[in-house]
């Protein structure tokens, strides 16, 4: 307000008379009510002050502008600055009033009209309506762009998932959790790779906890599929005492986890393509599937260890991990090996408590461990007895369309009643024995000249053969045939070949020749008859056996050459006569020997006459000859034959010596 | 979560495979997803419709003001209905995954002959493989006794 004050006077707030009637009546004012008072006092208040500055102002301004055309120039704010002022004021007014009313100061507003809006104030309030309406349409924009972004990326995000996620379920079972994921962004989806054929075999009761694959997703939004460290195992198969070594299934089967789930390869190489994302993850599913056929093997192993089964013998066990001694003087063992990604420091330790826990056999009889003791290849070990347990378990469950063309390979466990443990324990210790009969065989072999070695692979995993032949050389059948048809009567047959057939079946050595010593035989003394004997052996005396079936065959090929030479003979165990004037006789002999490092059969010629037995020809032939003996040697068939040719010519130049 | 059987792609057509009440049900859900979908898109075509109505400039700006927010609120509409949109699709895809069984079937039965050729094949091979090792090893038998150093042995007195 100005210096100027003003000041009001009001009467004093007493009754005063306003009438008086003629009667007398007075009449008084009427009680104002708290409110009219109220309203009266305001409608005191005047506003002129602020009318007349405006009016002043303006005609200051009209006085201003025509005075003030000459020197000064006019401010150019100065119209805005008066507008504020003005402005202030007015809100200072509204803003006493509106404190008057908070103070609950009854206000009658008698009436407002706004003051008429210059064009300019009109065009202004337009343009700026335009403007903010402008301005939230560009908010507005904005915020459709982000959505479509984020609405892109989320479209893009589960394409690649879904996708992926499609792919997957072409070869694997998808299946959802019905309960709510807990984290954000997963719905739950799980891979089952638990098979329920091998469950309904009931010969696995534990499920594995690895059948069940989470699929999550992975920083860029991709299927991934996060396996718990170590938890995948692999079978291991190792004979003990034997030289462990590489394994190189184990090796490949590591490799391939440790190529997917190597963090440091995976921020090596960035944006993966979804194609390669998806492969990697079928192959670690692929794993994780072999881990749990590999686990259900090692539950059947168990199972059946502990059934009496023939040929199971178990002799340790400790947590995933079973020792069963299998004859032959060998122990296997049997691990559930966990596959890790280090290799370098923790393989070093799994493969020490493999050797810690294993105790050579050999050290137990004293002698040094061999690297190799004819044991069959460990890998190979280990993929039969998944294979015979994958035939087993998975052909109970189909209809036998494969076992019909799996008859050229197949192993027939059950049929012998064996459990399938026992079947491949079986076939191991048949393995190690086989190859300890090729020793001998080929010992024995090497022993004699003209006999030779043929393997008949036989397709069973418990049966091996070979035949030792005995080939007559081609000169002498040449030579034999032009005598043949000679006109007396002989044997038609001129045979070439003298066959004996040696078969192991498990641990049984059976020995089939032709010609073989036989009383039937010795008795009718027919020479038609040509016995096929079989009879079994052990291990030991298998040599001796050979050698005196080879030496009887070729005693009796000798008989037939003398008999198709024209000349009586005689033949004995080991030994072909000649009856010589006077009673004597004139014999070839053969005596075995496999230990003999020259030749396993050596050649004597006897003399006898006719009183000497048969023990004194033996001691004289270990003491070395006698005037009555002679040692021909180790004879080839050639010479046997020429020999024989001599003393048939002998015989028939009449004896004479 | 199995959807009971629909399937978008492969129709109903499917010889006797779902029941009446499967077939019945299927197509309930047919509509109802077709429902929705008509919904959603409806809701973003209202919507901006008002949007593009609203531009014009009034008055009072009281008036602009309280379009502002209803312009605010339409969009957040279309965006929840854009949202739900692919949520509709996501649960197809789902539906897809769980039931698609016919095409899931053929691709199965493919895979299961695949394999089992596969496994014939292995088993030709190693059948093969065996009987050349056996030929191999009768014709190396052969050979080595019938080779320089046997015959030497041989000739030896």
């Amino acid at each position: 307000m100005d210096g100027n004050l003003k000041i009001s006077l009001d009467k004093l707030p007493i009754k005063r008379l306003e009438t008086i009637e003629e009667v007398g009546v007075e009449r008084f004012p009427s009680d104002l009510g708290y409110d009219e008072k109220r309203v009266n006092l305001i409608r005191r208040i005047d506003f002129a002050w602020a009318v007349e500055r405006e009016d002043p102002s303006k005609k200051q301004k009209k006085s201003s502008s025509s005075s003030a055309e000459a020197p000064t120039a006019p401010f150019p704010w100065q119209s805005m600055r008066e507008n504020l002022h003005l402005a202030h004021q007015e809100l200072s007014v509204i803003i006493d009033l509106i404190n008057t009313v908070e103070a609950n100061d009854a206000v009658t507003v008698a009436g407002m009209t706004r003051p008429k809006q210059l064009p300019n104030e009109l065009l202004s309030d337009l343009a700026v309506s335009t403007a903010t309406k402008l301005q939230c349409f560009w908010s507005l924009g904005k915020y459709f762009k982000q959505s479509a972004k984020a609405l892109e990326r989320q479209v893009a995000r589960e394409a690649r998932f879904y996708g992926a996620l499609i792919r997957l379920q072409q070869n694997w079972k998808v299946k959802r959790q019905r309960m709510v994921a807990s984290a954000p962004g997963n719905e739950g989806f799980y891979i089952d790779l638990f098979d329920n054929t091998l469950h309904d075999s009931a010969a696995i009761s534990r499920p594995s906890a690895i059948s069940t694959v989470r699929i999550e997703h992975d920083p860029a939004g991709m299927l991934a599929v996060n396996l718990p460290p170590n938890s995948c195992r692999s079978l291991q198969f190792a004979f003990l005492g034997a030289y462990l070594g590489d394994n190189p299934r184990q090796t490949s089967k590591m490799q391939t986890l440790y190529a997917s789930e190597d963090p440091s390869k995976e921020t090596k190489k960035e944006p993966k393509n979804d194609d390669e994302c998806v492969k990697e993850t079928h192959s670690v599913l692929r794993e994780v599937h072999r881990a749990i056929f590999d686990e259900q093997v090692f539950d059947l192993v168990n199972c059946e260890a502990f059934n009496p089964s023939l040929g199971v013998n178990v002799t340790g066990i400790r947590e995933n991990y079973l020792q069963l001694s299998i004859g032959q003087g060998a122990s296997v063992s049997i691990v559930l090996v966990p596959s890790r990604r280090d290799n370098r420091t923790v393989d070093g330790a799994g493969t020490q408590n493999l050797e810690a826990a294993i105790v050579p056999l050999e050290t137990l009889d004293g002698s040094t461990p061999i690297k190799n003791p004819g044991f069959p290849n460990r890998t190979s070990c280990e993929i039969y007895l998944e294979q015979i347990f994958h035939e087993q378990v998975l052909g109970k469950t189909k209809d036998g369309s494969t076992s019909a063309r799996r008859t050229h390979l197949s192993n027939q466990p059950a049929k012998d009643g064996l459990s399938f443990l026992g079947h491949f324990c079986m076939s191991l210790a048949h393995r190690i024995f086989s190859t300890k009969v090729l020793n001998e065989l080929e010992n024995l072999v090497a022993g004699v000249p003209y006999v030779h070695l043929i393997s008949q692979p036989t397709w069973h995993s418990r049966t091996s053969s070979w035949t030792l032949s005995v080939n007559i050389p081609q000169s002498i059948l040449h030579s034999g045939r032009q005598t043949q048809y000679s006109g007396i009567r002989c044997i038609k047959d001129v045979k070439s070949q003298f066959r004996t057939k040696v078969v192991v079946n498990d641990d049984c050595i059976n020995v089939v020749g032709e010609g073989a010593p036989n009383v039937v035989g010795l008795f009718k003394r027919s020479e038609s008859i040509c016995s096929m004997n079989r009879y079994d052996c052990d291990l030991a005396d298998l040599p001796v056996i050979l050698l005196q079936q080879i030496a009887s065959q070729v005693i009796r090929w000798l008989h037939e050459e003398a008999l198709m030479a024209g000349i009586k003979a005689k033949r004995d165990y080991l030994s072909l006569s000649f009856e010589l004037d006077q009673g004597e006789t004139l014999g070839l002999v053969a005596h075995v020997d496999p230990e003999d490092s020259e030749g396993c059969i050596s050649w004597w010629l006897v003399m006898d006459d006719g009183f000497t037995d048969e023990h004194n020809i033996q001691v004289e032939i270990s003491n070395g000859g006698s005037d009555t003996r002679k040692f021909l040697g180790y004879l080839s068939l050639d010479v046997l034959h020429s020999t024989l040719m001599d003393l048939v010519s002998f015989c028939n130049g009449g004896g004479s010596l | 979560m199995n959807k009971g059987g629909i399937g978008i792609g492969s129709g109903s057509g499917g010889g006797g495979g779902p029941t009446a009440a499967a077939a019945a049900a299927a197509a309930q859900k047919q509509k109802t997803l077709l429902q929705r979908v008509d919904n959603d898109i409806g809701n973003i075509v209202d919507n901006f419709s008002y949007l593009v109505n609203v531009s014009r400039v009034n008055d009072p700006p009281v008036r602009n003001s309280q379009e502002a927010f209803m312009m605010e609120m339409r969009a957040a509409r279309m965006v929840q209905a854009a949202d739900s949109l692919l949520k509709l699709v996501s649960e197809l895809k789902q539906t897809a995954i769980f039931s698609s069984f016919a095409s899931l079937n053929d691709h199965v039965e493919q895979r299961i002959s695949e394999f089992n050729q596969q496994a014939e094949k292995t088993d030709r091979m190693l059948s093969r493989i065996g009987e050349e090792a056996a030929a191999s090893l009768k014709e190396l038998e052969s050979h080595y006794y019938s080779s320089a150093p046997r015959t030497s042995q041989h000739t030896q007195p």
